[in-house]
C-alpha cells in the first residue's frame, strides 16, 4: 500500500529540484518556485513507472497539493 | 495497414553525415549553469551538432551519399530511385529529392520524390523503398533521410542526414515492420504558421517573451513535452511488442533495439517498460542529442558500427514523434557496409 511520506520522497526524487525544498502533503506543487515543465515530465514519468498509472498532462495540473496528487493513484 | 513483411529486399549500407560544428548544451551564462545542468541530466544531452547557416540537410545527405556510392561501388545510372525523408528541405517545393537526383548525377529515368515525415521516418522509409523493391520496380534504391532541425535557441535538435542502400536479392531475410498514424495528435509538434493553412505574415516574425522567459517567434517548433511523453511511453513499448510477435523471432534473437532517440527521459522510461539490459538499447543522445528522422542510422553508425560489420546482426528498429506516427521494423543484416561518421 502506498504511503504519502513514500509518494512525497518519489516526488521528490522525479521533480530533481535543484535546491532541496521541503514538501509536504499541503504543499501547492505549482507555486514552487522550482516547478517547470521538466518536473511535469518527471512526476508523468514517476506515475507510469512506481505506479503504473497514465495521467496526461492536464490531469496533473488539474492537480493543486501533493495530497491532490496522490489520491491520483487511487 | 499495420503489420506487414517485405521479402526479396537487403539492406546493403549505410552512411551518415553529421556538421561538424559541435554545441554544448552547459555553455550558458554561469547565472544559468545549475539550471541548464538539471536540463541536460534530465534530457541526456550535453552536446549537439549544428548546422552553419549556409549547410541544408541536404548537403549532408549528399555527402554521405557520395562516399556510400563509392564504397558500394554502384553505378550512378543503376540508381532506380532516389527517396528523401525530411522535414527540412531545400525549399518548401520542389522537392529536394528531385535536386538531388541531378546533383548526385543520377539518370533522368530515377524515381524521386520526398516524404514528410520527422522522428518515426527511418522505418517507413524503408518499407517504402523496401516496397518498390518488392514489387519489382526498383533494383537499386537510395533511401536518404534526416534533418537540420537544430538551433541554438533549444537544447534537444541536432542536425544530421543519412543515407541507406536497398537492393533486391532474392535470397535476402525479410523485413517486418509495423507502421501506425495517429492525426488526432497533430498539435503535439507543429510549426503552426508560413504553410496553407497560416500562410506567412508580418506579424509571425515579431518575438515575444514566454512563460520560461525565452522569446520566441511563431516561426518556432511548438512542442507539448507532455502530450509527446505520453504519447512516446504508451505506444512505443505495444507496438515493438505487436512487432517481436507478428515476425515471430525470439526477442532474445535480436541483437539492437535501436529507438529514436527523444530524449533520456522518454528512452529510459521505453527502455524500462520493455525489460531491455542498457547494453542492447544505444544511445546517442549525450553527443549528439535528437536528430529527428537520423537518429536511428546515427546511432547504428556511432554506437554499434563494429558489431554490424563483424557479423549477422538482427536489429529492432522504432521511431515514434511528430504526426503523430510511430513505426517499427525488424531487418537482418549481413554483409553491409557501414562507413565511419563523416563530418562536413
Amino acid at each position: 500500500m502506498a504511503t504519502i511520506g513514500d509518494f512525497i520522497e518519489k516526488f521528490t526524487t522525479a521533480v530533481d529540484f535543484q535546491d532541496p525544498v521541503e514538501i509536504t502533503p499541503d504543499t501547492v506543487f505549482a507555486d514552487l518556485a522550482q516547478w517547470d515543465s521538466l518536473a511535469a515530465l518527471g512526476t508523468i514519468v514517476m506515475f507510469d513507472m512506481e505506479y503504473g498509472k497514465t495521467i496526461t498532462g492536464e490531469t496533473l495540473m488539474s492537480c493543486r497539493t501533493i495530497n491532490d496528487l496522490f489520491a491520483l493513484i487511487g | 495497414m499495420g503489420l506487414s513483411t517485405v521479402h526479396n529486399v537487403r539492406y546493403r549500407g549505410m552512411a551518415t553525415c553529421v556538421p561538424k560544428h559541435k554545441v554544448s548544451n552547459l555553455d550558458c551564462p554561469p547565472a544559468k549553469r545549475a539550471e541548464r545542468e538539471r536540463l541536460t541530466r534530465n534530457i541526456g544531452i550535453y552536446e549537439r551538432r549544428l548546422c552553419p547557416g549556409w549547410q541544408c540537410f541536404s548537403d549532408l545527405a549528399f555527402e554521405a551519399t557520395e562516399q556510400l556510392l563509392a564504397e558500394l561501388e554502384w553505378q550512378r545510372d543503376e540508381i532506380d530511385a532516389l527517396i528523401v525523408v525530411t522535414q527540412s528541405p531545400d525549399y518548401l517545393i520542389p522537392s529536394t529529392a528531385i535536386i538531388l537526383q541531378d546533383r548526385l548525377g543520377l539518370s533522368h529515368a530515377t524515381i524521386a520524390f520526398d516524404v514528410n515525415l520527422g522522428c518515426s521516418g527511418y522505418p517507413f522509409g524503408l518499407h517504402l523503398l523496401g516496397s518498390m523493391i518488392a514489387a519489382g520496380t526498383v533494383k537499386k534504391g537510395l533511401l536518404l533521410v534526416g534533418d537540420r532541425s537544430g538551433s541554438v535557441r533549444e537544447p534537444l535538435f541536432s542536425d544530421a542526414g543519412t543515407v541507406t542502400a536497398l537492393e533486391f536479392d532474392a535470397s535476402a531475410p525479410p523485413m517486418y515492420f509495423d507502421l501506425n498514424s495517429d492525426g488526432s495528435g497533430y498539435r503535439a509538434i507543429i510549426l503552426p504558421v508560413g504553410a496553407h493553412r497560416e500562410p506567412p505574415r508580418m506579424q509571425h516574425f515579431i518575438p515575444f517573451k514566454g512563460e520560461d522567459g525565452e522569446w520566441r517567434t511563431a516561426y518556432d517548433l511548438q512542442l507539448d513535452g507532455a502530450a509527446v511523453l505520453s504519447f512516446s511511453t504508451q505506444r512505443v513499448p505495444p507496438a515493438v511488442k505487436h512487432l517481436i510477435g507478428y515476425a515471430g523471432v525470439p526477442e532474445e534473437s535480436i541483437d539492437f533495439f535501436l529507438f529514436h532517440q527523444a530524449n533520456r527521459m522518454i528512452n529510459e522510461t521505453i527502455r524500462k517498460k520493455l525489460g531491455l539490459p542498457t547494453e542492447k538499447v544505444p544511445s546517442t543522445l549525450h553527443d549528439f542529442g535528437n536528430t529527428s528522422s537520423a537518429s536511428i542510422p546515427v546511432t547504428m553508425t556511432v554506437r554499434i558500427r563494429d558489431e554490424l560489420l563483424a557479423r549477422p546482426t538482427r536489429l529492432l528498429m522504432c521511431g515514434f514523434g511528430i504526426g503523430l506516427s510511430w513505426g517499427t521494423a525488424l531487418v537482418d543484416i549481413d554483409g553491409a557496409s557501414f562507413l565511419p561518421l563523416i563530418e562536413a
